[in-house]
């Protein structure tokens, strides 16, 4: 036994088999934890997916287990209910055998089929159902599953949904400028003597009463009445040219433009760029006239103002906020042909802030690195761009793999709406190292393995990292890897259970190209110098290792094997791992600075707290009579005198109703302020007797006369006496 | 201001820089001609100031009246108005702004117009709680006609049609009001205190919804002295304040020094307070920014084309045309 622990411990060191006890690894062993999955195709589980064409933006992208559980649910409680979902399921499974094994289709004729082939073989009421649920789906489209174009085909779909929304706005934004400006020459036109000529007139009766009136005198009466209305001619050059733009531009043609539109999808980020260049005149004279076209439909264009301001519009750049107006470049590339070059155009582009989506699809994150034997890339280049996306700040950049694609749909749908660039990294899991295992699930067990972690960056979401970037989207966020229980049976058939931890060594035992990492030993060589390698991970080793980490594998007969890694596997998953980590700081799990002000503050509050025991101890002793909080002094209000007007006669203006009693006594004496009420404009232009009875006739007695400026005026005594009432 | 609340592009801000100031003289037009020191003037005042002081562009606000002497209102703004038929205010209003929710929308109505022959189009308007602002001239009379009872003429009002006096309790707009469905605020003033009839008027403006301000109004020519009790003695006045209602300035409230403070989402309390009538509560009774707009709720995004319009027109049309033996529909 020690003689095969030790051939054990040397493979572990060298990665050299040695004896017959320990196994190779080849393709008929997978991950303990995928001893369920064997035939994904049996399975209810997101794929296939619908790319919807009809319906609002949240669906978009659909699940068929979720159309199906929705329409089954939508049927209530009748009494067919349980013969229709059986039916649903039915199909479901017959669409998914389908989509996998003969690849995307249109869902409707997808559905037709598989019902045909189902009911000719077993139950007559099985097209009954299949229409029934149909008729609940409300959806149109194509079924598409896990392959290696899986991902271009949701993101374009995705990004096509979105454009469409845009093209939407936009037309109806152009089309009402449109109407308008139209509108503004055919009032022209009509308005015109030539519009009021008597044919005109003739022919906006109608025939039935075309002898009834005198057309003519009835154009000599409406020329000659009512003066014409004419643009000047810059003005109606402006329109003309506004109308002439917004009919030819080939971003969202409307109306009857036969000129191609543009397309806005490429392959390499230089086509795209090549694009933008090439069009950037028409999108600066597009955007021009649409702002112009909206002062001028409102009749606020100025020549003397305006004209300049547009003359050099756009010659500072357009920004995010005017692009968004136009149509998103969006860039479809595969990581495995990007050179350098490429890489760096990329980056160039992003970094330009130009409204530009960019797709790396990666189908090897094991690739082995060029320069140092047994290191894998880990999606080297994808992770290289996502790294330096996030760095430049204000790209929106989307990380997933493409199992997690219809989960994460609400992030990417936001990504592809967003007023910038964006960059989604996205692993198809086709990596064509994976024996029979489906991309799907290679997909997600390199998320599950934190090899390919799922992120969101959002630039638009706030200023910090906290509201930003979400990995909130990866399993078992907390912890260093995902963990699961794992149930068998023993030798005794008595069940049991263990913990099993998921990790890049588990992921990387299903890649062809790494068997030679792994030995399998057989159960009766198995020693307690095995240990788990999440345990390994963390076991500080100095010397001669008296330990092997190994992972649980099943065979094809799902018999559980354990299988010991080499020393390089162990290296590469602590790096997997320290990677992991950095990316959970950076979302807020586990983030050292944060640990470091906790304890920080933690003993800072301990210090305080003992202080105040010690404290509260020595007060005992004394006077502990507390005084009473001071209540804060209260400002003062200020409040307004009573201004002193002397003799001289005044009004309360501010109680004005603005009756227009007094100003209709003597406008020259008393008239209104700028808020419309009254003040005495000038005593002097008037008589004691008329500020007497205007203070008599208001009807809120808000005038004082005052006292005489003339002793001599007549009946002055009675006025005095009279006005006395209001002073 | 409303404007805020919607985008403002590029192009408006230029505008603004030219264009956004107005006097109050800007949103006058021709010589009212109601009797010197009726109320109706002071609610004019009002709304030019509140037009003024918001920067209301004149060609996106429309006054809509009915019949009556409040109802000449529209013609002394310098902006777009409608004098409607009697009692019809509000249908038009409301039409008014289904069709242009961009614009602002006041309506200015009697208690004759409002509470008796438009009383349907009252209850209704409060119920489909669209963004309208209405101001009920309340004189308890008929004027424009020469004095006859309203409904609104307190029991016993000697009139040319109830020489003996009237003979029913006066209907209260504001109960009434309060106890619509979708009711979202509701507020009453008095027309002799300037200061809170433009607060209040102004509030309405701001409130996203349907907007009910009764105004207590004198009428010197018919009623005269009807009002002077509660004019002269301010203790027949009770001001309701709070925080998300009415900020009576310090002046005030040396003169009124009768006050409460009634926060407007208390519609129990603003029943019991809406149904005094001495003393005359000021301020905003009830307000509630969480009931639907109707315009919201209905509106079309369909670009009215002038080849929408005619289609609309021909098919209504077509409906009463009658077709010639064996003709074909098109």
């Amino acid at each position: 036994m020690q003689a095969n622990f030790q051939d054990q411990i040397a493979f572990y060191l060298t990665g050299r088999r040695e004896g017959s006890k320990l196994k190779p690894l080849d393709g008929s062993y997978r991950p303990a934890l995928f001893a369920r999955v064997s035939d994904l195709a049996s399975l209810r589980y997101d794929l296939p997916l619908i790319l919807n064409v009809s319906g609002t933006a949240d669906r978009v992208v659909l699940s068929l287990s979720h159309l199906i559980d929705e329409a089954v649910e939508s049927l209530g409680q009748s009494a067919d209910r349980d013969r229709i979902a059986r039916h649903g399921y039915k199909l479901e499974l017959e669409l998914r055998k389908g989509s996998t094994a003969n690849g995307s289709d249109d869902f409707g004729k997808m559905w037709s089929d598989a019902a045909a082939r189902l009911s000719d073989n077993a139950d007559p009421s099985m097209q009954d159902s299949a229409q029934k649920l149909w008729s609940h789906f409300d959806v149109a489209g194509t079924l598409v599953d896990a392959d290696a174009e899986f991902p271009s085909r949701v993101v374009y779909h995705a990004w096509n949904a979105v454009q469409d929304t845009k093209a939407k706005r936009f037309r109806k934004k152009a089309e009402r400028l449109l109407q308008k400006l139209r509108d503004i020459l055919d009032a022209e036109a009509i308005g015109s003597a030539a519009g009021r000529a008597p044919d005109r007139l003739r022919a906006g009766v109608g025939t039935s009463f075309g002898t009834t009136f005198d057309f003519n005198a009835m154009s000599r009466i409406l020329v000659e009445g009512k003066p014409g209305f004419e643009l000047s001619g810059e003005r109606r050059t402006r329109i003309k040219g506004l109308i002439e733009v917004l009919e030819r531009q080939r971003f969202y043609p409307v109306g009857t433009n036969v000129d191609e539109p543009y397309s806005f999808a490429f392959f390499k980020c230089s086509d795209a760029l090549d694009a933008y260049q090439e069009r950037h005149d028409e999108a600066v004279e597009l955007l021009r006239t649409l702002a112009i076209a909206d002062l001028e439909t409102k009749g606020e264009y100025r020549e003397s103002v305006h004209d300049v301001l547009f003359d050099g519009f756009g010659s500072n750049g357009l920004d995010a906020e005017e692009l968004a107006e136009l149509p998103d470049y969006l860039v479809c590339t595969d990581a495995g042909t990007l050179d350098a070059v490429d890489t760096a155009q990329m980056v160039e582009l992003l970094a330009a802030g130009l409204p530009i989506k960019v797709l790396v699809r990666t189908d090897d994150i094991l690739e082995p690195s060029k320069v140092a034997e047994g290191h894998v890339a880990l999606g080297l280049r994808a992770r290289q761009l996502v790294d330096t996306a996030i760095g430049l700040t204000d790209v929106f950049v989307f990380q997933s793999g493409a199992s997690h694609l219809f989960q994460m749909r609400e992030s990417m749908i936001r990504a592809l709406s967003y007023d910038g660039p964006a960059l989604f990294s996205v692993f198809s899991g086709a990596t064509g190292h994976n024996a029979d295992m489906p991309p799907y699930l290679v997909a997600a067990a390199a998320m599950e393995s934190r090899s390919f972690p799922a992120l969101v960056y959002d630039p638009s979401a706030g200023a910090d990292w906290a509201t930003r970037l979400a990995v909130s989207d990866n399993p078992n966020l907390d912890d260093d890897w995902p963990v699961h229980s794992f149930a068998f049976e023993d030798e005794t058939l008595q069940a049991g259970s263990e913990n099993l931890a998921f990790t890049l060594a588990d992921f990387m035992s299903m890649d062809d190209r790494f068997y030679g990492h792994y030995a399998i030993v057989e159960e009766s060589y198995q020693s307690d110098g095995l240990i788990p390698i999440s345990e390994a991970l963390h076991a500080d080793v100095t010397g001669l290792p008296s330990e092997v980490p190994y992972i649980t594998l099943v065979d094809d007969k799902l018999t559980m094997q354990r299988a010991i890694i080499d020393d390089r596997l162990l290296l590469e998953t602590r790096r997997c791992l320290t990677m992991w980590h950095s990316l959970q700081e950076l979302g807020g799990i586990h983030n050292s600075h944060a640990e470091r002000l906790l304890a920080k503050e933690l003993k800072s509050r301990s210090a305080e707290a003992a202080a105040n025991v010690g404290a509260a101890e020595v007060a005992q002793t004394e006077d502990a009579a507390v005084a009473e909080p001071t209540p804060a002094a209260v400002a003062p209000i200020d409040e307004p005198t009573a201004e002193d007007h002397g003799d001289d006669p005044y009004i309360e203006s501010a109680r004005c109703t603005t009756c227009n009693e007094c100003t209709n006594l003597n406008d020259r004496m008393f008239a209104y302020n700028a808020e419309k009420q009254a003040y005495i404009a000038d005593p002097d232009a008037g008589t004691f007797r008329q500020l007497v009875e205007a203070a008599e006739g208001c009807q809120v007695s808000i005038i004082h006369p005052g006292k005489p400026r003339n002793p001599k005026e007549p009946g002055i005594e009675d006025l005095i006496a009279r006005a006395a009432l209001f002073n | 201001m409303k404007v805020a609340t919607q985008t403002i592009s590029a192009s408006e801000c230029l505008l603004r820089m030219y264009d956004e100031h107005h006097e109050i003289e800007d949103y006058q037009k021709g010589v009212p001609r109601w009797c010197t020191g009726c109320g109706d003037n002071a609610i004019l005042t009002a709304v030019q100031r509140l037009c003024r002081d918001e920067g209301l562009l004149p060609e996106k606000t429309v006054f809509v009246s009915g019949i009556g002497c409040s109802s000449r209102l529209p013609h002394y703004m310098n902006t777009y108005g409608f004098h409607g038929i009697h009692g019809r205010a509000l249908p038009v209003a409301e039409g008014a702004k289904l069709a242009r929710p961009d614009l602002d929308v006041f309506v200015n109505t009697g208690d004759g117009d409002c509470c008796s022959i438009g009383a349907a189009h009252w209850i209704h308007a409060v119920r489909y709680n669209m963004d309208l602002t209405m101001m009920l001239h309340d004189n308890q009379i008929y004027g424009l006609t020469k004095k006859q009872a309203s409904p609104t003429s307190p029991i016993g009002t000697k009139s040319n049609t109830t020489p003996r006096g009237s003979y029913l309790e006066a209907l209260n707009p504001l109960t009434v009001t309060l106890g619509i469905s979708n009711v979202s605020f509701v507020a009453q003033v008095v027309d002799w205190i300037p200061e809170v009839l433009y607060q209040v008027i102004s509030a309405a403006f701001h409130h996203k919804g349907f907007s009910f301000i009764r105004i207590v109004q004198r009428c010197p020519e018919w009623l005269p002295k009807q009002m002077d009790p509660w004019m002269h003695d301010p203790q027949r006045v009770l001001l309701l304040h709070h925080e998300n209602g009415l900020e009576i300035s310090p002046a005030l409230a040396k003169v009124y020094t009768k006050m409460e403070e009634h926060d407007p989402a208390n519609m129990n309390r603003a029943r019991e307070i809406a149904s005094s009538d001495d003393p005359i509560p000021v301020g905003i009774l009830y307000r509630d920014d969480d009931i639907p707009c109707y315009e919201d709720v209905r509106h079309d995004s369909r670009l009215r084309t002038a080849e929408m319009v005619k289609n609309g027109l021909n098919a209504e049309l077509d409906k009463f045309t009658v077709w010639p033996e064996g003709a074909t529909h098109a």
